[in-house]
């Protein structure tokens, strides 16, 4: 154990802390360039359009423009439409997906029989292809040839993508099947994690299984909550398939990444496409940090003690 | 422990819905593939007047390797998938390792910078990518996809092996290494099968990822030497410009889920293998 | 570049002697027409080249989005593309795709409609060789109508009558929020006597007949003969819609003959075709105008060989064989008494000739994906429109289109 300690102090670090800050970052190294290979460029690039107007059909009229295109979007109501749009299937997915992954992750734990079957299955829809998926679910709801308006209950012509929160519902319902299996199987890895002999000594001790949940499960969960939820949540900001094919954004169900792609695509005009780029970064950079500083995740926490 | 019928029943019913949830639509898709072009709008599961068809499935496969508009696509699809899940699962697991358990400066930024990676929007950069793999020479390659799947699925894999090796007790490497073995050793014979849940999972995040993209396969593919399914679906055709090669679509995604199913049934029983008793008390 | 007005074999070929590989960036049609062209224009030239057929996607909108990324990458691989009508202005102004020489620039567009060489000009210049043209045509329910309605509002009521009476009423029109929403839109302006843009940056939008087109969608949507997935629906849907008998009408491409002969025979035997239905009582209809044109690519190494192909790709024998094995209504005025498209079109060939000539262009500028966005934006879902307070979505839409036509503003 001598050489865990710190003789260096300030004055310097011990060969073992340096032995494992070089560890550290040969560790790292591979993964950092394979990252930093493919997007340094590219973001770097989209950043720099971001400040010019730039117009493929029109290239004799370039030049920077400083924030202007900033000024654009920021000024136009579609825009905060769409913000707003997107801020509301975000909650709304994640919140259903959190409560019905849990479930589903605790049905994969502690299934009596049949686990192979369940754990399979659930997560077969996370697998099916985004934009088969969110096509199926369309037709599904189409009045004239799906099946949904066939079923009791529901009226014969029920156009519901031609209602704005109607057609909202469907886009969400369609998410939430198509990614509840991914926070469940990251819950569910979480949930492995936990010793059977906590809830052994707390049987003993008398508690139910209400109590064994929110006292045990959950506190022992939180990490891989926060990682599902984190990642989940930022994911849902950028939708862009299931709109795009159930409504392509039509009765104002647009969101943020529609627009991006309407204007770099549709318009090639690339200074203002990227200008949403960057601001649909810096919104869900937003929201990273709010997980990150009001909900603790501390990843970077290394042994305790140092 | 016997269990009475109450939890039998109560357990069945449980996954009774669970399957409806997940497989309904799926149910559906598939009664789309054995519609033809007749009955596809009938808003039915079961074709009336009996009129199934196999077509849907005849025709991907019609034309042999070169030709078929589907079979190539799917070798591609799963050979740059395994690829790539395998290369991001080694290298997410060395960093992970480095950053839950080591101590350097740096940390901070390179999970921030990750993340911020994962979080630009992708239409933003497929454009310069695309200018960059044909100034390299990359595009239209297995490496061509197998780079950019790597940069955006790294940051989550990282992210998960993370939050797993964090939670593997501190005890069993110093044990290790006060027995004489190298951080390497340690990591090799005490971590990675304690973290195998995590590593697992990541595996089939990974692997679902490279499997399901769109965007980069369609951008950065122009003949079936590298095209991936999602992005053949885009050339398939229906019996005129204008008719939806629904049947087709359907059929294409019921056999591509295969490999899913199988990938997904291989390693489910390895996420819940769990910490061993005899490792953690103590 | 341009290797001169001699066409020698080895002029930027790759072997000398071999034939030249151009490469031909278009979608595949079903019935195989698009490699049949390529074959026979390869065999016509006699050894100088060989068309290499490039799949696009089959949508329209990937197609563009893959031709504009090699393009402004400055692809020389781009020498021949299938472009659809309303790519002309955007392409050309960019200096994307080569003009045609005088001499060929005549060859292409002798015998073709002259509203589709509008689609194939910009400026004054030639930019591609028409290959084949589409319109829409009115398909009615023959037990259902004795006659077919000649205006909009004649085949509302026609509808709402029989809604009434319990017996299928629909009518199937594609207004999703797409480029066909622009179609029908700009169908309904041109044939109310006017249209959206005077030139490449002027917006022209009469007041008289855009309410009075802006009036027909509003009605239409509002009517119970509406279908209720108006809003999601395409040329797909529309024929579906059709083809399940509750409908009586539809306006929808020449595709839809075959479609319903081959699977709604029970509808198909009541299935009647009359012109595009006119917006104003005394005012012939301007039908959609669709198709595609054969461009040369701006930064290919064999231009000269390239105009040469697309001539023959735009030639009477390839119009044919697209007509023969798709369907496909021919660019050339002259080849619509050919038995081939007699045979395609049994008793109605004359109305889709008549159709295409009379059809109105959609506009043609640089700006067109910024002045369609701006129309789908306005307007659609149509049932957003009120009739009876058309002014003010006018002067949103006239609004719109101006920051539109000048490239400006968030769509």
């Amino acid at each position: 154990m001598a050489g865990r300690l710190r003789l260096g102090g300030r004055r310097g670090v011990t060969d073992r802390a340096r032995e494992e800050r070089r560890l550290g970052w040969m560790l790292c190294a591979p993964a950092v360039i394979a990252m930093l290979l493919v997007t340094a460029y590219p973001i770097g690039y989209a950043v720099v359009l971001s400040l010019q107007h730039i117009d493929l059909r029109f290239p004799d009229q370039g030049g920077w423009v400083g924030l202007s295109n900033y000024q654009t979007v920021l000024s136009s109501p579609l825009w905060w439409t769409d913000v707003l749009n997107t801020v509301i299937i975000t909650i709304i997915s994640v919140t259903i997906e959190l409560a019905l992954g849990m479930a589903l992750a605790l049905i994969m734990h502690r299934a009596i029989f049949g686990r192979g079957l369940v754990r399979t299955s659930v997560l077969i829809p996370y697998g099916i292809v985004t934009v088969v998926a969110a096509f199926a679910w369309f037709f599904a709801f189409d009045p004239s040839s799906g099946f949904v308006n066939q079923l009791p209950l529901i009226a014969d012509d029920k156009a519901w993508f031609g209602d704005r929160w109607s057609a909202i519902g469907v886009i969400i319902a369609a998410e939430v099947w198509k990614t509840t299996p991914f926070m469940a199987l990251l819950l569910l890895a979480g949930l492995t994690t936990i010793d059977d002999g906590l809830y052994e000594a707390a049987k003993v001790d008398g508690a139910n299984a209400v109590q064994r949940f929110f006292r045990i499960t959950l506190p022992l969960m939180k990490p891989a909550i926060l990682v599902a939820l984190l990642f989940r949540t930022l994911d849902a900001f950028r939708i862009f398939d299931t709109i795009f094919i159930m409504t392509r954004g039509a009765q104002n169900t647009e969101s943020v990444s529609i627009l991006g792609y309407n204007q770099i695509i549709s318009r090639t005009n690339l200074g203002l496409g990227s200008a949403v780029s960057v601001l649909i970064f810096i919104m869900v950079l937003l929201i990273a940090f709010a997980f990150v500083r009001l909900l603790g995740v501390r990843m970077a926490e290394g042994r305790p003690g140092t | 422990m016997r269990r009475g019928t109450r939890e039998y029943s109560a357990w069945s019913f449980a996954m009774l819905l669970v399957l409806l949830f997940s497989l309904l639509p799926i149910v559906w898709i598939i009664s789309l593939s054995l519609k033809t072009p007749k009955t596809v709008g009938d808003g039915r599961f079961l074709p009336a007047g009996g009129e199934w068809t196999l077509k849907n499935y005849k025709v991907l496969f019609e034309g042999g390797f070169d030709n078929s508009p589907f079979i190539h696509p799917l070798i591609n699809s799963i050979a740059i998938a395994l690829i790539a899940t395998a290369i991001a699962i080694v290298l997410a697991a060395f960093a992970a390792y480095a950053i839950a358990r080591l101590n350097f400066p740096g940390k901070s930024i390179i999970l921030g910078g990750a993340l911020a990676i994962a979080m630009f929007p992708a239409i933003s950069t497929i454009g310069p990518l695309f200018d960059m793999w044909r100034s390299i020479g990359l595009y239209d390659t297995y490496l061509g996809l197998i780079i950019p799947y790597l940069t955006f699925s790294l940051p989550l894999a990282i992210y998960t092996l993370v939050a797993f090796y964090r939670e593997i007790p501190w005890d069993l490497e110093q044990a290790a290494q006060v027995d004489g073995a190298t951080p390497f050793q340690a990591f090799r014979r005490v971590i990675l099968p304690l973290a195998a849940p995590g590593t697992f999972t990541a595996a089939i995040l990974v692997f679902i990822f490279c499997w399901n993209d769109f965007l980069f396969a369609i951008t950065l593919t122009s003949s079936n030497n590298a095209r991936t399914v999602p992005a053949a679906l885009a050339f398939f055709t229906g019996e005129s410009q204008f008719t939806q090669p629904t049947g087709n679509i359907a059929a294409a995604a019921v056999i591509v889920t295969i490999p899913i199913i199988i990938f997904v049934l291989f390693f489910q029983r390895r996420i819940v293998a769990g910490l061993t008793a005899g490792a953690v008390k103590g | 570049m341009v290797c001169g007005a001699v066409l020698v074999a080895g002029c930027g070929g790759s072997e000398s002697g071999g034939p030249v590989t151009l490469n031909w960036f278009v979608a595949t049609q079903p019935g195989g027409s698009i490699q049949k062209v390529a074959k026979d224009c390869s065999a016509a030239s006699n050894g100088r080249y060989s068309i290499d057929v490039q799949l696009l996607p089959t949508d329209a909108s990937q197609q563009r989005e893959q031709l504009v990324r090699r393009l402004a990458a400055k692809d020389s691989t781009v020498d021949l593309i299938g472009m659809d009508v309303i790519w002309t202005g955007e392409f050309a102004n960019a200096g994307w795709i080569a003009p045609f020489p005088k001499a060929e620039a005549t060859e292409v567009t002798k015998d073709v409609f002259p509203s589709v060489v509008k689609t194939a000009s910009f400026e004054n210049k030639v930019y591609g060789a028409p290959f084949n043209s589409n319109t829409q045509l009115l398909w009615y329910r023959k037990d259902l109508v004795k006659k077919a309605p000649t205006t909009w509002d004649q085949m509302i009521s026609e509808a709402d009558k029989l809604a009434a009476q319990g017996k299928p009423a629909l009518i199937q029109v594609q207004a999703n929020k797409y480029e066909g929403f622009t179609v029908w839109f700009n169908a309904l302006v041109d044939s109310a006597g006017g249209s959206i843009l005077s030139g490449p940056t002027t917006v022209s939008l009469p007041e008289g007949p855009t309410e009075d087109a802006m009036k027909v969608m509003g009605t239409l949507a509002a009517s119970p003969a509406a279908a209720p997935n108006i809003s999601t629906s395409d040329e797909d849907t529309t024929r579906i819609g059709f083809e399940d008998g509750s409908s009586a009408f539809m306006v929808n491409y020449t595709f839809a003959y075959a479609s319903a002969q081959a699977n709604a025979p029970g509808v198909f035997k009541n299935m009647g075709f009359a012109r595009y239905p006119r917006v104003v009582a005394n005012k012939p209809s301007a039908p959609p105008l669709g198709g595609f044109n054969i461009g040369v690519g701006a930064y290919s190494t064999h231009q000269d060989l390239a105009f040469d192909a697309a001539a023959c790709i735009g030639g009477d024998k390839s119009e044919l064989t697209a007509t023969e094995l798709d369907g496909l209504p021919p660019s050339r005025e002259d080849l619509y008494t050919n038995k081939v498209v007699t045979k395609a079109y049994p008793g109605f060939s004359q109305l889709v000739k008549e159709s295409i000539d009379a059809a109105g262009p959609r506009p043609l500028t640089p700006a067109y994906q910024d002045v369609s966005l701006a129309i789908q934006d306005t307007l659609q879902p149509p049932d957003r429109i009120d009739p009876s307070d058309v002014p003010s979505t006018y002067d949103e839409l006239k609004s719109r289109l101006e920051d539109a036509v000048n490239g400006k503003g968030l769509f």
